[in-house]
């Protein structure tokens, strides 16, 4: 018989607030635009389209 | 001494420390997701030195060591590290072997590259990631103050170009962009799906910010790259030195219990018994 540690998680996002409800949903919208404009863009060198 | 050339320095110290932290984590819980991004922040502090010492003096395998490793490859590793975290299918030793095998191949083409480097060309008053790439200008096109030009036969063309330290059409530089798309979408894409997760189920909120703090320090090394793609070089070590800092806060801040977080001890079987 061994002795483990288990940790049970009880850490929830706290209701009404502002940086869960707007500020994280934004940024990940935000973020994910312009991840995909820079593959584009290296697409775009790959294809020759854009020189460099 | 210039802001540009200390802050590579202060970027490597960050990342050597951000490298140990995560590899001591991967012989602690053998985790390949932690060896994967041990290997690709080794390489960015390796990249991130180069360019320290690149912008005192020139050494060719010193700029070897930038361009594979700092501009080509780490972003790929990086971002296999959390294609392992997230996805637990056999297809990823697929993509594994892959990214190993075109590693392989694009060190070989750059090692044919070296007999090639245009390095008359090269200058410590520019930062490296400036005059690399030797540039061909369009029908019309002005050359930049002070660049050096050379006229050239490229595609069957003869064409004026931008000097630089790698020639017109060099193989190594196609092989960039492929493990640049898979490191930005794998490394920045699997921060913000996981960021998503966490925050859909309304759990862990210190890996919901940790993940949005790691994809902006991604992001901020993509874009500064992009930028010096375009001619804006200036912001190229500052966006390391960003990307650095933001990805070994949100690591640790992912990595830290939460305050609330319970602990218990309870007896569980092992295969001694």
């Amino acid at each position: 018989m061994a002795i483990r540690m288990k940790t049970n998680s009880k850490s929830h996002i706290p209701q009404h607030s502002i940086l869960f409800e707007k500020i994280v949903p934004i940024s990940l919208i935000l973020m994910g635009i312009i991840t995909l404009g820079l593959i584009l863009f290296a697409a775009g060198v790959l294809l020759g389209v854009i020189q460099f | 001494m210039s802001v540009n050339q200390v802050l590579p320095f202060i970027s490597t110290a960050v990342m050597l420390w951000f490298t140990v932290d995560v590899l001591q984590r991967f012989f602690v819980r053998r985790n390949p997701a932690f060896l994967f991004w041990g290997i690709g922040l080794a390489m960015f502090g390796a990249g991130s030195f180069a360019e320290a010492y690149l912008a005192l003096a020139w050494n060719k395998w010193v700029f070897f060591v930038w361009y594979l490793f700092g501009a080509a490859l780490n972003a790929a590793w990086l971002g296999h590290g959390t294609l392992h975290l997230l996805v637990r299918k056999k297809w990823v030793h697929v993509v594994t072997a892959l990214l190993i095998i075109g590693s392989l191949f694009a060190t070989n083409l750059m090692f044919q590259a070296m007999s090639n480097l245009d390095e008359a060309v090269f200058t410590t008053d520019k930062p490296i990631s400036e005059q690399y790439g030797t540039k061909a200008l369009d029908a019309g096109e002005s050359v930049p103050a002070g660049a050096q030009t050379i006229t050239t036969t490229y595609r069957g063309e003869q064409v004026t170009a931008v000097r630089g330290l790698l020639p017109l059409g060099t193989p190594v530089r196609l092989t960039t962009p492929f493990f640049n798309i898979y490191g930005l979408l794998t490394l920045v894409g699997g921060a913000i799906y996981s960021a998503y997760l966490f925050w859909r189920k309304r759990v862990m909120p210190n890996r919901v910010i940790a993940n949005v703090i790691i994809a902006a320090g991604a992001l901020s090394i993509g874009f500064a790259s992009t930028l010096t793609r375009l001619g804006y070089g200036q912001f190229l070590y500052v966006g390391e030195l960003v990307a650095a800092i933001l990805m070994f806060a949100g690591f640790r801040l992912a990595a830290r219990p939460q305050p609330d977080e319970e602990v218990s001890v309870q007896a569980v079987p092992s295969a001694a018994d």
